[in-house]
């Protein structure tokens, strides 16, 4: 009974200190880095208070509803990690050094070299920012990637920005052994407080677009051009975050094929071969080469690309000079239709430009937090490369009809139109999303499975 | 007595003109792409020994590739050539994340866990060399075909645990498996990744092997073996049971490289989990003509470059392999060098 | 073409091969040249054929004066040599075979090749498929194609060493029919061997060479005792008598036969008693070697038995026989016996039989120094023993053998030593002899067969004699036997 009570008291004793953290004016507060890992309670009070002192939904795919968003309105995860701005690496008004690690090379026309821009993007709006790299990490063998970036620090490197997924757990690695450096993850979630993986890294931030929409657009594209109607989906490894942009393709290319070109959903096929990793490591991965090969050879007239680099337009190309009639949407980069501009039907990609500036400016000012934020794109200035997180060029090859319809369905999906909304069934058959309900964030980011009408492993 | 003491001053030399002529050849490279030389050697050392956290990952680097060195000493004491080495690195490491991986949940403490893993990887490189040995002694395929074919297996079959049975809930990368918790990692030194455990680890592989062939029955009847194998057999060596022998011990410090790349570097299973320590550890090995005394200064030399040399890129925009390349050019003059002295040492 | 040699002199290093040798052969002629191993025929037909250089001396061919400095100029001067292992290289078609050399320009002739080589073979009615592949062809079928390549090339004088050995009698039949009839066409032919048959069978001459010099010379009809004696020189030292104590038969040969690619042997009996010296006496490559590895398990014979005290160790391997008292002392002293980059030390160490698993540096010291003074090895316990001289290392494999044994069995155990070594080595075997140790060594010094056996096996092509006391013989019927003379009388 006394026990309880203790209990009890502790609990509203913590909620309070919550209350009080959240509404002061950070750095100053003690209590809460000894909250933190020893009260038990703690975990009970995170879910009640984040739904309501956190405004996330607001940035979360649905929020299309409100197309003028600006991205600055991230949905920080004040509960619990307020306090601990341990922005020392970059002391108010310091210059700053950024040091990024890149998966692939940065000048790949693809997922790397976007980030790379978004950073000389930063460079160039705010001067005096120093720009250090290390791409192909996974080339230095017998180093980590957190070891990589330790040595970007002693090139006065003072934040560090991981660029893939695949450094998730050597960015954890890295922020716990430099708790004075900030680190931006970009496509992490472990700070997330309503994620699934919520690590609550006190020296983090967590920056990804809403490239869904765009992949929605790409799906439109390939549907509106497909013959065949049969897409190809080349996707690179399996995981929660391409799961639900191969299903957010789909969903684009199902509503087009049905509610645009009102034809019969059966007609369709749409099948996503995987290649295991971000791009080709020859004698791991297969051939991205090869594969779109197949899908080109088996009658798939568009293939959309999911990996990092552009291996599907130049199939697409080299099939085109040998008398196909075959298209491909490539990813993550504007400029990726150069490649083969003649077959590119148009490219979602991300403008990491915008947030990131945002970001380091905070991390300059000393004023930021460790937060995750997911960016909507900014219809109303659509393309430009001073806002919002996503885009879409649309490519050379596409029809101007096809145009046409699909500059439609880009302004439906600003003006509202949400394809993440029920009835969403996965392959399994199971429903995910009842009719009429629109998907939550997590629903959509943890997408647990493909989506019914799509072909290709899951798991 | 006087003869014996100039001959070793002249080698000494001859092995001095060759570091000279390595370097030359790669300050030459560096002109050539346009790098100031003198820069890229700061930057290298720098990047190795500039910082408590560069020093640390030399170390981590270190004990690997020094247990590996010191392994392929006992096959090379033996006269053979374990190529294999890479797939019983390898093994090393599937064998430990198995373990880790089984026991995870279990009630055995954390020490136990990591204990048993170790062993189970030590275990798992000695099954794979002696397949090598089996080839060679019942196959009559030569260890460097058959080390090349297993090496091959097991990368096959890393690829296929990692993208199959061990792959992440939900994901399938081949990046790697999940990441182990903290509490199975080899206890390290605070922040920095280096364990105190591995670095002893290596410290003892050495000298187990320097005092193993130097100072035991065993390791003379390897060395009369690689020496001359038919001699030996005359003096009643069982030549081909001590062949079988070198290469299981080698096995077993592969498998140790493995498990220590899984428990202090990594953390987690990876397509590439050796580091290619393995081929790395030969070319020491050739390079310091097989001699125990000098495995751990160019083990350390060599880890140093690999990690000072992620610099270049860095400062200078350089390819990082930069290091590779100054690495062989040391191998092939230290051995050219030597073949010119027999030359004319011999002509005297 | 005739070929005259004038004082040919060369060295290897303090060794004389050929000490002024003089020789003139004229053309036509079919020139026997007989002499013991190490005689100094190999290097004087080196000479001439251009595989190595005189220090001293001049070769004319048809009187003027030539230098050879290889053998590719040795053909140009029309001189080929027919090698004891013919050179060839297996993988190739024999047309291949046979067109190598040929200075033909880059693109090889082919069909007019295979014309010409059908000619040959039919001229001389050898039965060659020119497609078939050289790997395939026995000694004699090769020995055929190198001669059909030498004649193709242009060659007027034929060298040829030991040609004799590995090939059948219808081989050989066939090969002499080919000598002959290439001396009548007016090719010089110089033979080497040291079968007293096959020469007197074939040669219109005989020269006799002994350590480098010509000793003498002769015409049909060959007296082949005088032939003997000045291959072997004429001191005959009697052997010193000793009576065979009869001890415990230490190894016993049943019915053994044994083979490799070119000796097959069968039908051996011995019995080796303790204490006694067998000597294996018979030119190299007769059979001997292989007889001495099948007596220490390193060879697996294909037929019979064989028994160490009585114990059958048929297809055992050489560990077992070591482990029951058998060492094996081979020839090549640091191919077989040493191992060159340890010490002599790390040899004792080895050899020491020890369990242990440390090794007991002191002990092992100590151990290597009394066995260094004991057996008068001229080096220290670090002296890696590739630096120790030719006697030394004999005297050390010696002393590397254990205290007890019941059979040592050596190959040539005094070769290349100076008389002191090898009057040094005989006593510590004879000292063994007398702790009941049998030996039985090979040797190609017919004086050191007799002095220090008690009894000898004489071998000649694969053939074993019964058994013959060493004081029942002499030099000259050990001589004949080993020419392959003789053996019916010895069988009755």
């Amino acid at each position: 009974m006394n026990k309880n009570l203790l209990w009890r008291s502790f609990a509203m004793l913590i909620v309070a200190t919550f209350l009080v953290t959240a509404c002061a004016p950070a750095a100053t507060s003690t209590p809460a880095p000894t909250v933190a890992p020893t009260s038990a309670p703690a975990p009970t009070t995170a879910p009640t208070t984040a739904p309501t002192s956190a405004a996330a939904p607001t940035t979360a795919p649905t929020s299309g509803a409100a197309p003028t968003a600006a991205p600055t309105a991230a949905p920080t995860p004040t509960v619990a990690v307020a306090p601990t701005v341990a922005a020392t690496g970059a002391a108010s008004g310091t210059p700053i050094t950024i040091g990024e690690i890149l998966v692939g090379p940065h000048n790949d026309t693809g997922w790397s070299q976007a980030t790379y821009e978004g950073l000389q993007y930063v460079q160039s709006k705010l001067p005096g920012t120093k720009l250090i790299y290390i791409d192909n990490a996974f080339n230095y063998q017998g180093t980590t990637p957190a070891q990589l970036a330790e040595q970007l620090l002693a090139q006065g490197a003072n934040v560090i920005v991981f660029n893939s997924d695949s450094f998730m757990d050597d960015s954890n690695t890295f922020a716990a052994a430099h708790p004075t450096i900030p680190v931006i993850m970009l496509s992490g979630d472990q700070n997330w407080a309503e994620g699934q993986d919520y690590k609550n890294i006190p020296n983090m931030i967590d920056i990804m677009g809403q490239m869904e929409y765009m992949k929605e657009i790409a799906g439109c594209a390939a549907a509106l051009t497909t013959q065949t109607g049969k897409i190809g989906f080349l996707g690179p490894l399996i995981n929660p975050e391409t799961r639900r942009l191969a299903s957010s393709a789909f969903l684009g290319a199902e509503y087009c094929w049905t509610k645009v070109l009102n034809k019969n959903a059966s007609d369709l096929s749409f099948d996503v071969t995987w290649i295991g990793n971000w791009f080709n490591v020859p004698g791991q991965t297969l051939d991205p080469t090869q594969v779109a090969d197949q899908f080109f050879n088996s009658g798939h007239d568009v293939v959309i690309s999911g990996i990092d680099t552009t291996e599907a337009l130049q199939e697409a190309k080299k099939m085109t000079d040998n008398g196909m009639k075959v298209f491909a949407i490539p990813y993550d980069y504007h400029a990726a239709c150069d490649v083969a501009p003649s077959v590119c039907l148009g490219v979602p990609y991300f403008n990491w430009g915008p947030a990131l500036l945002t970001n380091i400016k905070a991390i300059q000012d000393g004023t930021w937090k460790p937060h995750f934020e997911w960016n909507p794109p900014d219809w109303a200035h659509f393309n430009n490369p001073d806002y919002g997180a996503v885009g879409f060029n649309e490519g050379p090859a596409l029809t101007a009809a096809n145009k046409a319809t699909l500059d439609k369905f880009i302004s439906d999906l600003a003006g509202g139109l949400d394809l993440w909304t029920g009835p969403i069934t996965l392959q399994d058959g199971t429903v995910y999303v009842q009719a009429g309900v629109a998907a939550t964030p997590q629903q959509i980011w943890y997408l647990p499975q493909l989506l019914k009408g799509m072909t290709g492993a899951s798991k | 007595m006087l003869q014996k003491q100039t001959s070793r001053w002249v080698n000494l030399g001859f092995q001095f003109l060759a570091i000279l002529v390595a370097l030359a050849f790669t300050t030459l490279l560096l002109v050539l792409s346009g790098a100031p030389p003198i820069q890229a050697y700061k930057e290298l050392i720098l990047g190795a020994f500039g910082s408590i956290d560069n020093v640390s990952n030399v170390l981590i680097a270190w004990a690997p590739l020094l247990i590996t060195t010191a392994g392929l000493l006992v096959t090379f004491a033996a006269g053979l050539w374990n190529i294999g080495i890479e797939g019983q690195i390898t093994l090393g490491a599937i064998f430990t994340t198995w373990v880790l991986r089984s026991f995870e949940n279990s009630s055995l403490s954390p020490t136990m866990i990591i204990i048993l893993s170790i062993v189970a990887g030590m275990f798992g490189g000695m099954l794979w060399a002696s397949l090598v040995g089996v080839l060679k002694t019942f196959g009559g395929v030569n260890e460097i075909f058959g080390g090349l074919g297993l090496n091959f297996i097991a990368s096959t079959l890393v690829l296929y645990l990692i993208y199959g049975p061990w792959r992440r809930p939900g994901v399938a990368s081949l990046s790697g498996t999940e990441i182990f918790p903290n509490r199975l990692w080899l206890p390290s030194i605070s922040n920095l990744g280096i364990s105190p455990w591995a670095f002893a680890l290596g410290i003892l592989g050495i000298l187990i092997i320097y005092f193993f062939l130097r100072g035991t029955y065993i390791g003379l009847k390897l060395k009369a073996i690689g020496k001359n194998i038919r001699s030996a057999h005359t003096l009643g060596i069982p030549t081909w049971q001590y062949m079988m022998l070198s290469f299981m011990i080698c096995g077993l410090f592969a498998g140790l490289t493995g498990a220590l790349q899984v428990t202090n570097v990594y953390h987690r299973l990876l397509p590439y989990i050796t580091s290619g320590y393995g081929f790395l550890g030969l070319l020491v090995a050739m390079l310091i003509n097989y001699q125990a005394i000098w495995v751990a200064p160019i083990t350390l030399f060599y880890v140093a470059l690999n990690v000072g040399s992620v610099q270049l890129p860095i400062a200078l925009k350089l390819d990082s392999n930069l290091s590779g390349v100054l690495q062989g050019f040391l191998v092939l003059f230290v051995l050219l060098m030597e073949g010119v002295r027999q030359k004319l040492t011999r002509k005297v | 073409m005739q070929v005259e040699l004038h004082d040919i002199h060369k060295t290897f290093g303090p060794v004389y091969a050929n000490k002024g040798l003089t020789l003139v052969v004229p053309s036509g002629m079919i020139q026997g040249i007989l002499g013991e191993n190490g005689a100094g025929k190999s290097t004087l037909m080196k000479i001439l054929s251009g595989f190595i250089q005189a220090d001293r001396g001049e070769i004319i061919l048809n009187g003027k004066q030539v230098v050879i400095k290889s053998p590719a100029d040795a053909i140009k001067h029309g001189i080929g040599m027919l090698h004891q292992d013919p050179l060839d290289f297996p993988p190739m078609q024999i047309l291949d075979n046979f067109l190598i050399g040929h200075s033909g320009g880059i693109f090889p002739q082919k069909i007019k090749a295979k014309r010409e080589f059908l000619n040959l073979a039919k001229e001389f009615g050898f039965s060659l498929d020119p497609n078939n592949y050289v790997d395939a062809l026995t000694v004699g079928e090769r020995q055929q194609l190198e001669i059909m390549r030498l004649l193709w090339l242009g060659v007027d004088v034929l060298i040829l060493d030991e040609p004799t050995t590995g090939i059948s009698a219808e081989q050989k039949k066939k090969l002499f029919e080919t000598l002959r009839k290439l001396a009548a066409g007016g090719k010089t032919i110089i033979f080497v061997s040291h079968k007293l048959e096959d020469v007197g069978d074939l040669c219109a001459r005989v020269a006799v060479l002994r350590e480098g010099e010509l000793v003498g010379s002769m015409e049909p009809p060959f007296d082949n005792e005088k032939l003997v004696e000045m291959m072997f020189g004429k001191v005959i030292v009697q052997p010193q008598l000793q009576t065979i104590k009869p001890g415990e038969c230490v190894l016993e040969m049943r019915d053994v036969a044994i083979e490799d690619y070119r000796l097959k042997m069968s039908e051996i009996n011995l019995e080796a008693y303790a204490g006694e010296v067998i000597g294996l006496a018979g030119m190299e490559g007769s059979g001997q070697s292989l007889f001495l590895k099948a007596c220490a398990g390193l060879l697996r014979p294909v037929g019979g038995a064989v028994y160490v005290h009585n114990e059958n160790m048929t297809g055992k391997v050489y560990r077992s026989f070591l482990q029951r008292g058998v060492a094996y002392l081979p020839a090549s002293r640091l191919e077989e016996g040493l191992v060159p980059g340890l010490t002599l030390s790390e040899h004792f160490c080895l050899a020491d039989g020890n369990t242990g698993f440390f090794i007991d540096r002191k002990q092992n010291l100590a151990l290597t120094n009394t066995r260094i003074k004991d057996f008068n090895i001229h080096g220290l316990a670090t002296t890696p023993v590739e630096s120790l001289s030719g006697g030394n290392q004999q005297r050390a494999l010696l002393a590397l053998l254990k205290d007890k044994l019941s059979l040592i069995l050596l190959e040539h155990p005094t070769r290349g030593l100076d008389i002191e070594s090898a009057i040094y080595i005989w006593r510590k075997l004879k000292a063994r002899c007398n702790d009941g140790t049998a030996i039985i060594f090979i040797s190609s010094d017919l004086e050191e067969v007799l002095n220090y056996s008690d009894r000898i096996l004489v071998f000649f092509s694969g053939r074993v004699s019964r058994p013959i006391r060493a004081d029942k013989t002499n030099v000259e019927e050990l001589g004949e036997l080993i020419g392959g003379r003789g053996w019916t009388k010895l069988a009755t």
